[in-house]
């Protein structure tokens, strides 16, 4: 399987999702709340637009919640805190399996630039989607799903549905 | 004590920052070590080589369930004080209008945002290209909030589940749930020997 080598070295993956369900339990009983990582986006994507053109976001009716009179700084958040946290575990996790290399994952037929230039479109439609969605795969998908939340379960069906059909147009993406 | 512990007031605001610190510690390093921090692990559900995605998702999924479900029965948990104050809440046609623009993103993008955090560390430039890529579709949705600001949240059911819209309870739609999950498992490794674009 030397063809496929980036997947090996792994938990195998019912361990993985027992683990994973294990800290996504904890939170609930801690926070009453599950787990998240869009929220911290729409968080600094609000701080990176303030800092270039505050008054343009201060009016804009999607950011202007965060900075309304008296409100606090939008990174001090439950959300962005629980993020920092999730890039200082995967590091720990990456350096201690010595997994830490530099590069871009891709198929093997796929140029660098097609994959770089894919990667930022999926990550523009992903973050749009993230909207309408109310979340993304953490938040509804994970949390949203383990509490039996029904626009969670739509939004997840609708997300791998999706994915399955649309994965024929990019499979030289990934192939 | 019965949870959910900062719902009841057992700690303050401050002290649930660093929770949410260590809380996310722990869910980035089983991201990686699940093998999400790589694109490549995470799209080859789609194409039928590796269901890993698939796996570690339901069994994730359902050990918190029935985790929940399990603790409220021995009284560790309050289900009631979720359904009343925390559930998420269901705007039905944004959410599956979401969902199809998600897992567009998903597929062609590589990653979804909690694993391109992961995969940054790994030292993988996609995610963070991925990563920047949210923040300007983010940019995007703000930009033309005047557009479609009244649809993002129309269709509000509020905090609806899944066992209340079909008439029955937690512990039978948790059930069901789980036996769909192990269904899926047995599909997945048909589907691996299916792998309709090679392996």
């Amino acid at each position: 399987m030397s063809k496929r080598d980036y997947a090996e070295g792994f938990w195998n993956p019912y361990v993985a999702g027992v683990a994973l369900g294990l800290v996504l339990l904890l939170t609930f009983y801690l926070m009453g709340t599950g787990l998240g990582a869009s929220g911290a986006v729409v968080r600094t994507s609000a701080v990176l637009a303030h800092a270039a053109v505050p008054g343009a976001v201060e009016q804009n009716d999607y950011y202007k919640s965060f900075y309304k009179p008296g409100a606090k700084n939008p990174l001090i958040n439950w959300m962005v805190f629980q993020v920092a946290g999730v890039f200082l575990g995967g590091l720990v996790a990456v350096v201690t399996a010595r997994r830490f290399r530099p590069g871009v994952g891709r198929g093997p037929t796929a140029s660098v630039g097609l994959r770089l230039a894919l990667a930022l479109i999926g990550g523009v439609v992903a973050g749009v989607g993230t909207r309408f969605g109310m979340g993304c795969t953490s938040g509804q998908a994970l949390s949203g799903g383990a509490t039996m939340v029904v626009g969670s379960w739509v939004f997840m069906m609708a997300v791998f549905a999706t994915a399955f059909l649309a994965a024929y147009f990019v499979r030289r993406e990934w192939s | 004590m019965t949870g959910p512990l900062y719902l009841a007031d057992a700690f303050s605001q401050g002290t649930s920052l660093w929770i949410a610190v260590g809380i996310g510690f722990l869910f980035g390093f089983v991201l990686e070590r699940a093998g999400f921090g790589d694109a490549r692990n995470l799209t080859d559900i789609f194409y039928f080589r590796d269901m890993r995605v698939l796996r570690v998702m339901f069994t994730a999924l359902s050990t918190a369930m029935v985790g929940l479900v399990v603790l409220s029965w021995v009284g560790l948990f309050d289900y009631s004080v979720l359904l009343e104050y925390s559930l998420l809440k269901t705007y039905l046609w944004p959410q599956l209008v979401g969902g199809v623009l998600f897992g567009l993103g998903f597929v062609i993008g590589g990653y979804c945002p909690g694993t391109s955090a992961v995969g940054a560390v790994s030292g993988k430039l996609d995610a963070v290209i991925f990563l920047v890529g949210m923040i300007i579709g983010i940019w995007v949705f703000a930009a033309g909030f005047s557009i479609w600001g009244a649809f993002s949240t129309s269709s509000a059911l509020g905090r609806l589940t899944l066992w209340q819209l079909f008439g029955t309870n937690k512990e039978v739609m948790a059930a069901l749930i789980v036996v769909m999950a192990l269904a899926a498992f047995a599909l997945a490794r048909l589907g691996e020997k299916w792998a309709p674009y090679g392996k």
